[in-house]
């Protein structure tokens, strides 16, 4: 009897300790993945084909960035994703202003921390590195 | 050689011309040249596109995070707590309430301020459930993290989460206008606690984020014009967006040009954008915005 009372408990504490976080647990292991010091804001969540050629980013979105904040974006990738997520964001006037991917070295960073000091509506892409099949997440947080 | 003349004439008013239309975006913010956009050419505004507009608002957890930064103590005279949920009525009420609750919502998250944080879920409950949405909703689990303190970031997490839902919800089950007069009242309760506290804490960086609000004042109309002529509450609504962009009118922002700078920094990466923008608002300007906020506010929640 009493071993079953302690299956109960083991059950509800897992559910409310499942229930506390996001649903999708990428999303909740990327949450955390971006730091304590760190307050989510905003995620994106991306699952795309292999790209059957080489072209732009493919996921595109948008989100304003305001002057004097300090953002983190975080890229998480799922078990089962061929290739990185990567992210590039452009300002209103095209001009890239932040790449997760370094072309000349090949390097994908997991995190960039944008120091914006220029108020506005920027562009976000995300794809997976050379156009590959893949499921990640984007998180934007705020640094403290 | 006067054919030649001409053709070259010709082509110096041509580049001159098409750099004039170029020079706004790169230089300084303006409205666009109308003073709004038709109502014909906003309703034929693809659903991504205003599903992108939306994405646009700025968050009311930005604002909260920059007044922390600032040091400016917790408040509760901000907060909307004269708006009561069970005397709403129409859509467009319970809509614009639960936009309104849902930036003093993000507030007291921000300051883990969870006595009065319950008092807001439970509203926010009802008119979730008054606009069939409740189930986006999740008030146990949002009001349990909310008692414990524990979890910031998952209680953020659901709770900005529940509005996106939300928000998806209403333009797919097409009541885009209920999701519409949502973000508005995020962003004029967001407002109205920003230009709140500048005046008891005048801080240049608060000055210019209220300034900056001139970016995305025209998207936030747009969200509106489809329905401006829907009945009167939405015509009304219409005319005071419009009233507060006629305070923006004149407040300028500009922009220093520059290369962003990269460094590594552990495993991530840390750019520094040298670009800035600038706001450039004299008090009495600050002041319009100031008083015309709280006057739609004002209004907007005795109303309800």
């Amino acid at each position: 009897m009493k071993k079953y009372f302690i299956i109960l408990i083991l059950l509800f504490t897992t559910r409310a300790m499942l229930t506390g976080q996001a649903t999708d647990p990428l999303i909740s292991s990327c949450i955390a993945s971006a730091g304590p010091n760190s307050k989510y804001l905003k995620d994106f969540r991306v699952q795309l084909g292999k790209a059957s050629e080489p072209c732009e980013l493919r996921y595109k979105t948008q989100m304003s960035l305001w002057k004097n904040t300090r953002y983190r974006f975080t890229m998480c990738n799922s078990d089962d994703s061929q290739g990185k997520l990567i992210l590039r964001i452009k300002d209103n006037t095209n001009k890239v202003v932040l790449s997760s991917f370094d072309q000349k070295t090949g390097k994908i960073y997991p995190y960039v921390d944008f120091i914006c000091n220029k108020s506005g509506i920027y562009q976000l892409s995300f794809d997976f590195i050379d156009g590959q099949q893949g499921s990640g997440v984007g998180i934007v947080s705020m640094v403290k | 050689m006067r054919g030649r003349f001409f053709i070259f004439l010709l082509a110096t008013v041509i580049v001159f011309n098409s750099c004039r239309n170029t020079s706004n975006s790169s230089g300084e913010f303006i409205f666009p040249e109308a003073d709004s956009v038709p109502v014909g050419e906003a309703q034929k505004l693809s659903a991504e596109a205003i599903a992108d507009i939306s994405k646009n608002i700025s968050s009311p957890v930005e604002i909260a995070n920059l007044l922390q930064f600032l040091e400016v103590p917790f408040s509760p005279e901000y907060l909307a707590s004269s708006v009561d949920a069970n005397k709403q009525n129409t859509a467009f009420d319970k809509a614009l309430a639960l936009g309104i609750l849902g930036a003093d919502l993000g507030y007291l998250n921000m300051y883990e301020k969870t006595g009065t944080s319950i008092d807001i879920l439970s509203s926010i409950r009802k008119l979730a459930e008054g606009l069939r949405v409740g189930q986006f909703f999740d008030f146990e689990t949002i009001k349990r993290l909310s008692l414990n303190k524990s979890n910031l970031d998952s209680l953020l997490f659901l709770s900005i989460d529940s509005y996106t839902q939300i928000d998806n919800y209403l333009r797919d089950d097409n009541r885009g206008q209920l999701s519409s007069l949502m973000i508005i009242g995020v962003w004029i309760e967001a407002q109205y606690l920003a230009t709140q506290v500048v005046k008891r804490y005048p801080d240049q960086m608060l000055k210019d984020r209220i300034g900056e609000q001139k970016i995305i004042l025209n998207d936030l109309i747009l969200l509106a014009i489809p329905y401006c002529n829907r009945d009167s509450q939405y015509g009304d609504l219409c005319r005071v967006l419009q009233k507060i962009k006629e305070k923006y009118r004149d407040i300028r922002i500009t922009y220093t040009l520059g290369e962003p700078i990269s460094v590594e920094k552990d495993d991530g990466l840390v750019i520094e954008q040298t670009e800035t923008s600038v706001v450039e608002m004299t008090d009495e300007q600050l002041t319009g915005v100031i008083d015309v906020t709280k006057e739609i506010r004002n209004k907007l929640i005795i109303t309800n």
